[in-house]
Formats: C-alpha cells, structure tokens, sequence
C-alpha cells in the first residue's frame, strides 16, 4: 500500500494512515484501513507496528498550544486555573483567613493592624509562591498568557510585588476586576479577558452559543433546538451554523421492516434504546433489522456538508455552554431565515422531575 | 444603699469609657444631659463609698458635660438612677447567677484600689484612656471594657439597624463617621488626629470617614471595602451604623451589611455630575436600592448630601431635580414614595441637618427636621412576637480572639448568656460565654440587635458566614435543592437550565445553578402562563428548580421566614435577578 502513496504528492498537513484488523462486536475480524488528512500540519513522522493505534500525535495536534493562566485572588482564597482550546481547568484553590475589622478599637488597634498587614502580605506572597509551582516547568512559563483577577487590591498587589516572579510578571496580558473569588471569579475573569483571548476556542464557543441565545432572546425566529426540529432545518437547508454538544449521547438508528421493505430512522437516547419495542414494528410485530447504527455526533460530522451548514462541536464548559446543553439538549443551529417549528420534541421533556405548580 | 447594690449586682468591670470628648467646648442638646457614666472598677465589700458609683448607664451622648465637673448635682443623679437600676435589679432574679459567674473578671478587679478611685471619678474622665488604665493596674490584663448596665428588657432602647447605601463617593462613611462624632461615638481629640493625618496625605475631606474606615487600605483610598460597624444612641433608640462600600467591585459585601439592616439610609451625592454617573445604568444608586429592598428594609430615607458643595450651594432646584429623578426609580424597586420614603437635605461634611438645623439663611427652604431627630421618631414596626420565635441569628463573621466570635444580627428569639445553641447547617452544638451588643457587654439580648457573640465548642474555621445560630430544640431548615419564584432584572440574553450564578440568601453567598425552569408567571394577571419553559429573558417572572453548588445552606420558604427565604442572584459583577424561597426539596 505504502508502495502505492509514492504515486500521489503529499497533502499540505501530512498525511496519516492506519491499516490493520481489528475485532469486531460479532468477534470477526475485519480489515481497516484509515487514512485522512490532518486539520493542521502535523509535524511527526512515525511508522509503527503494534498491536494498537498509535494516536498521540494527533491528540497533541487538538490539544491548542496558546495556554493562559489565570489567577482569581479575593479575600477569601486563591484559585489558579488554566484556559486552552475549549478546556478550562482549575489547577489549584485554597482558602485564606484574613482578618477582617471587626473595630477591636482600644490599644490592641495597632497590633491589629499590624498583624493584618502581615497576615495579608503572607497572602500575596504565599499566592506567588504557588503560581511559580503552578505555571513555571523547567524554568519556563508554561503558559502563553497571564490573566489577574481579584476584588479590591490583591490582584494589583500581586502583580506590583517583588515577591511575584518576574518571568510570570512578564506574561501578564490583563488585570481584570471581578466581584467574587473562586469558580464565578473565574468565569467572570475569562469573559472580561476575552479580548485579550479571542482566538481561544473557548471564547469562539462562548461567543457563537452568545449568538444563539441573542437569536431566542430577540425572538427573530432564527433559531432551533432539539433533534427534530433541528434536522427539519437540516432538510429545509435552513440551518446555518449546526451546534452539537461534543458529548451528546443520541444515536441514529436505520431500521427496515422486511415485510414492507420500509426503512425507519431513529433517534435514541440510551436509556430509550434498552426498550425493545422501538425496534419492533408496531402494526405487524415484526423484528425490524438494524441497517446502521450510529452515534448521532458523528453522523452530523459525516454529513452536515450535504445539508449547506457549518458544524460546530462545543463543550458545556462555560456558563453558555452548560445552559445549552442543559436548556437546550445540547442540540440546535442558528437559521438563516425564520422558519415556525410547531412540534415539540419530546426528547426534551423527561429532563424535568415531576413537580405540582399547584404548590405555589 | 452600698450594700443593696453590691449584694444584688457583683458587678464586673465598670471601666470608664474609652472615648471622652475632652473638649467641653462642644455644646451638647440638653436632651441627652440625663446622666453620669463615669464609673471606675468596683470591689464589693473593700469600697466604703460604692454609692458614689454609677453604671455606666447606656448613654455617652454626655461625655461632654461630663468634664465640666459638677459634682452635686452628678451625685444626686448618680443616686436616683442607682436606686432605679437597683429596683430593676430586684425583679430580675435569673441574671443574678450569671453575673456570680465571672470570677476572671473579678480576679483583675481585685488588683484596683477601689475607694482611692472613686473620688478621683471627675479627674479620671478628663484623662487619656491609657493612663486611667496604668492607674487600674489592668493595661497588661485585659483591655478595657465598655460594660453598660442594661436596663431591664423591657425597657431597653429599640435597636434600630441603619445600612448606609450609595454610589462610590456618594459620602456615606463621612455621614456615619459625623453621625458618631456628634452623638460623641467618637471624640474629638481622635477627629482632630485623623484630620492632621489626612490633611498629610492631602485628604482632609476624607477624615470624618475614617471613623469608619479603619483599615490602611480603605483610608488609603478613601474607599469602604469591608462593612463597617459602628453604633449611637438617641433618647429613644440605639442605632447600629452599618457603613456599606459603594464600590461596585464589593457589592456582595455591602449585601452583607444590608441582609441585618432594618432601615436604610441612601446617600445621594448632589454635586453636578456624581448624582448623574451613581444614577446612571451601572451606577450603585439603583443597584443599592433594589438590594435593600430585597434585603427586607421597608423605610428608606434619602439624603441628598454635599449640599454645601459650590455646584449646589443648597439650592433648593438641585434638591429638587435629584428627588424628581430618584422618585421613579425608587416607587419601581418597590418602596412607596408617600410611605416608606423621606427625603432631606444634608452636608456630611458641615454636619448640617445631621444633628443640628443651620442658619436660615444657608437653607431657607428645609427646616428640618434634622437626621438624628428624624430617626429617633421614626416609629419602624419591630414586632414584639419575634421574641417568642425560636432563635436565628445569621452568622455574617466569625474571628478568632480569646476563644470563637460571632458576628450578626438576632433575627428571631432571645439569646442569654451561657445558653447552649445550634449552628446550621453543621448542627454544633455551642455554648454561649459572653455577649456583646455592640461592643457594650450584655447577658440578653433581644431581636435586632447587632450582636458579637463568644461560644465555646466550635472551632473557629468550622464556621463561615451563612451560617445560622439556632435554638436547639428547633432548627432551621437547610437544603440545596428548593423552587423558588425568580425575577430576572438585567440579563443582556436569555436565561436557561444550566445557568449559574451567586446567590446572596441572608448573610450567605453560594453559588447556584438553574436545574430546571418550572413555568413563568404573568406579572400582571399572576397566572402561571408556560409550563416548563425553555427560558426566560429580562423583566419576566418564573418559577425554578436552583441547586446549591458547594452543598447545603441554610434556608427558609419565604413564607415562614421571610428574612432567610429571599435573596439576590448575582452574576459578573451584576445583579441579575431576585427571588424568593418557595420550597425546600433536599
């Protein structure tokens, strides 16, 4: 086969290939073979023999390389994280106990005073020390950025003390001010950095499902969710930007009925596909045959092209994302002209748990 | 007389008061003339003359007098309010064996020489605070205490909570650091230090501030960061000052301060420009005053402040186009402008209409009544049932000082001395050693009160604000899954399941997220109009389903409890929405 390449000129990004035989579910043995093109140039050459598939390298190729520390500091605790490609990730957190002024007056005011200096020195300082630990690896920053966020002015006191290693002071990009420390600090951090970061995936993702939502919010019309209407969209070519949620755990099921030479499609969560009547047919109580069974996800990927749309695969990460996911299905677009869907889905509606509004 | 008041009443530590105004020049409202409360340490059985003794009896307002000595008439008085207290004391058996139980305090007494103090009472009030402590022997013991003598419950003053509230700069700590200067919280003699210091940075303005901004970073700035705390009596009342930060940065701090507030004062700053940027979309104005609101305060009063500012110059058209805009606003947030609203003029900085009424010639068209005047008579509904309640007390801090402190406002209940407790939502058992209602030692307090509670057997780091004080035998409710009504105010999209944010529920702040919208209530027919929507937007009203993130907090429905079942969502810096509690499910 590798004899065969020399003919062909190699793609822009490389060129990656995996053939051998793998076991499948029936336990027959199958020959595949694999070949694409990478999205982005892919930078190593490696022929292997093995009894897996190798698939590091391209692990390391999504992975984006432009990471960016964040350090969220309030009076109440630190919290360092880092932001890469569609992955926020807390690294560290810890808790403080400052002396607040509780206005112990008297003689003790002084030493009070005193002792808070120090304690919140010991703060900054012990903040400093951690971020060395957290975004320095041999010597070198680990990070491409540096982002500062805090109430009142321990953000400013870190960045202006000695105490702060100067190689991160270098890589500081932004000091943002932020109400609250911890996980809403953080958040509230990556959205007011987002100028800073906008060729971050994260930020492209907040922004894109921002856009969705300013489609409902001024109720244009331009919008759906859920697989139904969703794929009505598909077939109308109305969709044009198809938003998916990476982990979405319907599959696409193709069923034929023997008797009528009908053909079914299927869209099953898992909890739906253990009940066996979906794959009975409901007139004659036939055993309809399984034609293609396929996660939904990738189906969408295999095929948005036919139907003129834009896919995009996002993560519930962020604040937009999780709202989307868990409002929405995590399944929708963004239209290009309205169009009235009518039909609820009923995937949607088993979310919710039983409640009685009677109650209130 | 010696006897009776010795044998009934062991008394701690009735150390002098550490602020004296040592300027009699000051001229003080006859009103607060009632009393001497200059008393030094006390041994029962060594001093012969105890009868010249008086607790220091509830009122500071007349440290001024005080130093223009004259003895008889003191005496006389110091005599009929013993007798007084005395009778108070006799009907009031439960607190005699409390008061047997402090012998570490007594131990220290033991070291002063008692009768050679008494007669040196006069002398003592005029002197400085460490060396009347040199004198007591106690400087390396104990610090001094203020201990005033309650009066029996029933007749203690009505603890008012005033939350001052407004943009950055507005002058509320100037205010409130006035305020405690003329009521004589604060003595001259320090004023006179702060300003010489402020007048060295260059911030002269700022020194009647820093009564209540006591730490470097706040007085460099001139900015509140943290609430600050501080109280003054009236004839009638105590008020407990909680000075709130304007800055938009510590928001969730100033909701803190205004979750224990009974009434708040918004600060307005007249001068051309501030009151448009703190009136503009993103200014504290609003914010603050939907935050009170929601916080439970019924009675605002506005005051329009730096009146005496060259752009204003007390002119009454100023005055009035600042109320005409706020009016509007203020009736949407929900206070009623002819009911819960007063307005008046004042200048933080002069002190006029704080306490005293200036010449008619500066201000024509106001004549008063002045601030303290008008909220010593201001009748705000404290019901008397809450007594009765079982015991809240939401914790706002917690420090660590000989033992474990609580901070925050008794909500329902009645709390004594050495009674054991609950803290929610841990269920620890505490045990309460000594009292403080602001900063004046107590061994009961009632609901309103603004209390610094010592307990034993808790540590210090288990606890954190949010949580609530209860009475054992009924606890309060804690979860982290309830359904609540939410209104959402300001959300540039949309808002659906999945979304979090912080919610401030009394003094707790958590972070929470939308399980699932429930339906949506038509705000003006109240029928509930979509079931299970997808979403709601701005200016809507829903039902939904919120989980507490970090795990439980405690919390109320709002039909039982309303102080602990409202609250605020916040979000980036903004306040999204406000709710209440309608059930608690886990």
């Amino acid at each position: 086969m590798i004899i065969h390449l020399f003919l062909f000129t190699v793609p822009t990004n490389g060129l990656v290939i995996y053939c051998g035989t793998i076991v499948t579910d029936e336990g027959k043995e199958k020959k595949v073979n694999i070949d694409f093109e990478p999205f982005r140039p892919i930078n190593t050459s490696l022929y292997l023999c093995d009894n897996k598939f190798h698939t590091e390298a391209l692990t390391a190729l999504l992975a984006d390389d432009n990471k960016f520390g964040f350090i969220v500091m309030d009076g109440n605790g630190a919290l360092f994280g880092t932001l890469s490609g569609n992955t926020r990730e807390v690294l560290h957190k810890f808790t403080v106990d400052l002396p607040k002024k509780h206005g112990r007056g008297g003689q003790s005011a002084l030493r009070f005073a005193r002792l808070r200096m120090e304690k919140r020195h010991n703060y900054v300082r012990k903040v400093a020390e951690v971020a060395v630990q957290m975004f320095i690896t041999n010597d070198k920053p680990n990070i491409a950025g540096l982002v500062l966020a805090g109430s009142a002015d321990f953000k400013t006191e870190l960045s202006q003390s000695d105490m702060f290693d100067p190689r991160l002071q270098a890589k500081i990009i932004k000091v943002v001010d932020v109400s609250y420390g911890g996980e809403n600090g953080f958040n509230q951090a990556i959205e007011l950095a987002a100028d800073a970061l906008s060729n971050v995936k994260f930020i492209q993702e907040k922004k894109l499902i921002g856009r969705y939502f300013d489609e409902i919010s001024q109720d244009t019309g331009k919008y759906c969710f859920g697989v139904d209407d969703t794929l009505k969209g598909l077939e109308m070519g109305a969709v044009d930007t198809l938003i998916v949620w990476e982990n979405l755990d319907i599959t696409r099921y193709v069923l034929k009925n023997h008797s009528t030479d009908v053909e079914n499609i299927l869209f099953l969560k898992p909890e739906q596909e253990k009940d066996k009547t979906h794959f009975i047919d409901k007139d004659t109580g036939v055993e309809l045959e399984l034609v293609e069974q396929m996660p939904l996800l990738e189906w969408f990927a295999n095929n948005y092209k036919n139907f003129g749309a834009t896919l995009e695969i996002i993560t519930d990460r962020s604040q937009e994302g999780a709202q989307f996911v868990r409002g929405f299905g995590g399944i929708g677009g963004i239209l290009r002209y309205q169009v009235d869907f009518q039909v609820l889905d009923p995937h949607l509606d088993d979310m919710f748990e039983d409640f009685d509004l009677d109650d209130y | 007389m010696a006897s009776e008041n010795g044998g009934i009443n062991a008394p701690d530590s009735w150390d002098q008061e550490d602020q004296d105004d040592s300027t009699s020049g000051v001229s003080k409202p006859a009103s607060s003339l009632k009393l001497n409360a200059n008393a030094a340490a006390f041994v029962p059985g060594k001093n012969p003359y105890a009868n010249t003794f008086v607790p220091s009896f509830g009122n500071k307002n007349n440290q001024a007098v005080d130093s223009t000595p004259n003895p008889p008439e003191k005496e006389e008085e110091a005599m009929n309010t013993n007798n007084e207290v005395a009778a108070n004391w006799e009907g009031e058996t439960e607190t005699q064996p409390e008061k047997a139980e402090m012998p570490e305090e007594k131990k220290i007494e033991t070291t002063d020489d008692g009768g050679g103090e008494d007669e040196g009472i006069e002398e003592l009030s005029e002197e400085e605070d460490d060396e009347e402590e040199d004198e007591g022997g106690t400087t390396s013991v104990v610090k001094p205490k203020k201990i005033i003598q309650e009066q029996e419950s029933g007749e203690k003053k009505d603890h008012v909570n005033v939350v001052f509230i407004g943009h950055v700069d507005a002058g509320k700590s100037t205010i409130g650091g006035h305020l405690m200067y003329l009521t004589g919280m604060v003595d001259k003699r320090t004023l006179e230090k702060y300003e010489r210091e402020a007048k060295e940075k260059n911030r002269e303005t700022w020194y009647l501030s820093w009564a209540l901004d006591t730490n470097s970073e706040e007085r460099e700035k001139g900015k509140t960061v943290e609430v600050g705390r501080a109280y003054f009596e009236t004839e009638k009342k105590h008020f407990t000052i909680l000075d709130a930060p304007g800055h938009k940065c510590f928001v969730p701090n100033m909701i803190g301060g205004a979750s224990q507030a009974d009434l708040a004062v918004l600060v307005i700053s007249a001068r051309r420009g501030e009151f448009e940027t703190g009136f503009e979309k993103g200014g504290q104005t609003r914010e603050h005053a939907m935050l009170v609101k929601t916080a439970g305060v019924k009675f605002l009063i506005v005051v329009i402040n730096k009146m005496d500012d060259p752009t204003v110059l007390w002119s009454e058209e100023r005055y009035n186009e600042c109320k005409e805009k706020l009016i509007p606003y203020l009736r949407k947030v929900g206070f009623n402008p002819k009911t819960d609203i007063h307005f008046m003029p004042v200048s933080g900085m002069t002190g006029a209409f704080l306490r005293d009424i200036p010449d008619e010639s500066i201000c024509p068209w106001y004549r008063g009544p002045a601030f303290i005047e008008y909220i010593d008579q201001l009748n705000l509904s404290s019901s008397s049932e809450d007594i009765d309640k079982p015991v809240r007390m939401p914790i706002v801090d917690r420090y660590k000082d000989m033992g474990t402190i609580l901070l925050g406002k008794l909500e329902t209940g009645t709390i004594s001395k050495n009674q054991t407790l609950t803290i929610m939502p841990n269920k620890q058992n505490v045990k309460v050693m000594q009292m403080w209602s602001d900063d004046i030692e107590t061994d009961s307090a009632n609901p309103g009160e603004n209390l610094k509670i010592k307990v034993s057997g808790v540590e210090e780091e288990d606890i954190t604000g949010g949580f609530v004080l209860c009475s054992p035998e009924n606890l309060c409710h804690t979860g982290k899954l309830f359904d609540a009504q939410i209104v959402i105010l300001e959300h540039k999209s949309i808002i659906c399941a999945g979304y979090s944010a912080v919610l401030h529920l009394h003094t707790s702040s958590e972070e929470v997220t939308i399980k699932a919208l429930l339906c949506i209530i038509d705000k003006k027919t109240g029928e509930k109009t979509q079931i299970k929507p997808r979403f709601v937007r701005q200016d809507q009203l829903a039902i939904a389903r919120m989980e507490v993130n970090g795990g439980l907090i405690c919390l109320e429905t709002f039909k039982d409890f309303p102080q602990m079942g409202r609250f605020t969502l916040r979000d980036e810096g903004k306040t999204i929405g406000i709710g209440k509690v309608l059930k608690v499910l886990d």
